[in-house]
């Protein structure tokens, strides 16, 4: 046997979610075989199987909350399942071919006796009512499966049976609809409790000509294209803050409660904005500083597509020391964003306009742009936060500046 | 109606019955002019006389013999054994001839009678004062075992042993000689062989018990927040089969309770039975409360031998995790 522990992902990891099981008990799996996916903090991460064996119980049903060290399923580690699979497995090839084969040891697989703990009573009551015992998660001493399971079970799945239609039937009248917190809704809705509760927000506003930048953007666009990348504002936008992060560098840091002191960090992990179907994310470009317009502009697609395709890893997510949420491509004129815990600033950029400005003595339709800067208070102060959304103006507005710090 | 303890009580049986039929005579150890070690057959050599109410030499081979004769003759004798642990003197009389007369002739003759003798522990008897061999007897066949909890039915199974026309071992709990006394009624009534009776109704767990071992479950089932069901067996032979189902079935959480030891103790039996006729009622495995495998205990440890309240509450706690 073979105790399946939820193993420490590394970076502090504490607790993740269980999303989805792609083995079912009595179901065979090879060393390395995708196991479950765990959601932790804002990655999904699939575990592969730490052995070839048959997956005897699943203790951690989808949904439900991990820690660290906690036996998500047993494997028997032999290397195929007892009595009467085993049968089947050896008799098989005379059978019929190879595919059937499969499906048959898995089928009889699951109605291996005595491969679910279960009390008498609780067999009774799932042989009455036809429940399929392997998915009844146990409750009592070693995970027995109790006359009480068996009933929450059935209560829990009738009332699944009986959701949907009934849902459709009252949708026009039901007043209200009670949506459970779960997966990414539930990591985002602690995030944000945290940081907005721990972190002293404070705010900088401030208007920035896009007109140049966004030429510059669509004069280089045919030429990444031809490289393969679409062109976006985003990796002008990093590389700027990047610029200005470096010489306000209280804006790239953390607030260490604990020892009462200000962690300056010297690399520049740069995280973005991503709204997917689930919620938003923050993907992560590690290192903006050394990396080009078009390798920013290339990572950040990637990554995005990662975001929306629910694959990323936890190494694309993890470890921003300095957040950029562009909302323009969605519309409003700026937003007041939540830093995003532990660091220090985040930086929201509206959708660039085409307004009528004042430019110089005269009148100017510009494409301004509302950038927010929200900042832990604790670190940095107003003047020094408008220091820097200077420095960050002045490199947009005048991209040959920003052309000299790249 | 006088308040009395289980050895008035039975004594009250035996004087009822003598008055009722001429044909009761008591004989054992020092019955007679002395009433018996613990008083229970006082007065009765006074009103019967020496011809019914016989003072035995040490032997309880021949107490046992002479039992057999009078009741093969026609009497129904009641004889005492002073304390069961001394009846295996004895025992070829009352295993081999007592308990299969009726088999062996076909019928042709019984063996009416009663061995009566006190049993169990908690009275600081010490090794050969204290065991509790019942299912010895039990696995014999050819006798009833009657083994009484209370005043009330003491005296009404005493009643029911001496009319049966079976030979019955009547084993009483010594502990409960003098307490706890309840209201025993001067009439005559009898409480039937064979029929248990549910003490306390319950619906998690079923405490299955008799003798002192019964006054043990109330008080843990007192002490628990679940609800627990108390049965007293009154009979071990016949055994009360339905009773115990029923209970099982309805709680689910069988827990047998005796002080004798436990391998091969009664409690296997029952544990046994239940697996056999109710094993799909089963919500958690048959707890057994019982002695340890370990001989009588010394004076010591006298109090740590039969199950305490705790280790009931123990068992009760168990099962409910299931």
């Amino acid at each position: 046997m073979y105790e399946f522990k939820f193993p420490d992902l590394g970076e502090g990891l504490v607790e993740g979610e269980i999303v989805k099981w792609h083995v079912s008990e009595g179901q065979h799996v090879r060393e390395g075989d995708p196991l479950v996916d765990v959601m932790t903090e804002k990655a999904t991460v699939t575990l592969p199987a730490p052995a070839t064996g048959v997956v005897k119980r699943i203790l951690a049903r989808e949904g439900e909350r991990v820690k660290v060290g906690q036996v998500l399923c047993i494997i028997s580690e032999e290397g195929r399942p007892s009595g009467l699979v085993q049968a089947e497995a050896t008799h098989g090839p005379r059978r019929g071919e190879p595919l059937g084969r499969a499906s048959q040891v898995q089928v009889e697989a699951e109605h291996v006796r005595g491969s679910v703990r279960a009390m008498p009573a609780a067999r009774r009551l799932a042989r009455e009512l036809g429940i399929d015992l392997s998915k009844v998660p146990g409750s009592g001493p070693g995970g027995v499966i109790t006359l009480r399971d068996v009933k929450r079970y059935s209560e829990e799945s009738a009332r699944e049976r009986v959701a949907p239609p009934k849902q459709r039937e009252v949708e026009a009248e039901a007043p209200e609809e009670r949506v459970p917190v779960r997966g990414l809704r539930r990591a985002i809705a602690e995030k944000m409790s945290k940081a907005k509760s721990s972190i002293p927000h404070a705010y900088h506003l401030e208007e920035i000509d896009m007109t140049q930048i966004m030429e510059l953007r669509d004069r280089l666009r045919p030429r990444a294209e031809a490289l393969g990348v679409r062109l976006t504002l985003t990796p002008f936008i990093v590389k700027a803050a990047v610029a200005a992060l470096m010489d306000y560098p209280y804006m790239n840091a953390t607030f260490d409660e604990e020892k009462g002191e200000i962690v300056v960090k010297r690399y520049y992990n740069i995280g973005l904005a991503v709204d997917t179907e689930d919620g938003l994310v923050v993907v992560v470009i590690k290192d903006a500083d050394r990396k080009t317009i078009l390798e920013i502009a290339r990572e950040a697609a990637h990554l995005a597509d990662k975001a929306r395709g629910g694959k990323l890893e936890l190494g694309d997510v993890r470890g921003s020391t300095f957040t950029i949420s562009n909302i323009g491509p969605i519309g409003g004129i700026g937003g007041i964003p939540i830093v995003n815990y532990p660091e220090t600033a985040i930086m929201a950029v509206g959708q660039a306009r085409r307004r009528p400005v004042v430019v110089g003595d005269g009148v100017a339709i510009r494409s301004m742009a509302m950038v927010t800067v929200s900042f832990d208070h604790r670190v940095v102060d107003g003047a020094y936060v408008a220091r820097f959304t200077n420095r960050f103006k002045e490199l947009i507005e005048e991209p040959d500046l920003l052309v000299l710090r790249l | 109606m006088p308040q009395v303890g289980m050895a008035k009580a039975i004594n009250m049986a035996l004087f009822e019955e003598m008055e009722r039929d001429e044909s009761v005579v008591v004989l054992g150890e020092d019955v007679g002019k002395k009433g018996g070690v613990f008083l229970v057959t006082e007065g009765l050599y006074e009103r019967f006389g020496p011809g019914r109410v016989i003072d035995t030499p040490l032997n309880e081979g021949g107490i046992i013999g002479f039992a057999m004769g009078m009741a093969m003759g026609g009497l129904r004798p009641v004889a005492e054994i002073q304390f069961v642990d001394f009846i295996w003197l004895g025992a070829d009389e009352l295993l081999n001839h007592v308990a299969k007369l009726r088999y062996r002739s076909a019928g042709r003759y019984t063996a009416p009678l009663v061995v009566r003798a006190p049993y169990g522990s908690n009275v600081r008897g010490g090794l050969y004062h204290s065991q509790s061999p019942e299912a010895i007897f039990a696995h014999s066949q050819g006798l009833f075992v009657v083994i009484p909890a209370t005043p009330y039915d003491a005296k009404g199974l005493l009643k029911s042993a001496i009319r049966s026309d079976d030979p019955v071992v009547f084993l009483e709990p010594k502990l409960l000689y003098r307490a706890p006394r309840e209201e025993v009624p001067e009439d005559d009534y009898t409480v039937p062989l064979g029929k248990a009776k549910v003490v306390k109704d319950g619906d998690d767990v079923t405490v299955i018990a008799y003798g002192s071992m019964v006054h043990r479950a109330l008080e843990a089932a007192q002490s628990v927040r679940h609800s627990v069901e108390v049965i007293d067996l009154r009979t071990l032979v016949p055994l009360d089969v339905e009773t115990v189902m029923a209970s099982v079935r309805k709680t689910g959480r069988p827990i047998v309770l005796h002080e004798a030891p436990r391998t091969a103790g009664f409690g296997a039996e029952i544990s046994a039975l239940i697996a056999e006729k109710a094993i799909d009622y089963l919500q958690s495995p048959i707890f057994r409360v019982t002695g340890p495998d370990v001989p009588q205990s010394p004076l010591a440890h006298d109090e740590y031998y039969a199950p305490t309240v705790k280790r009931v509450v123990n068992a009760i706690e168990r099962a409910m995790k299931y």
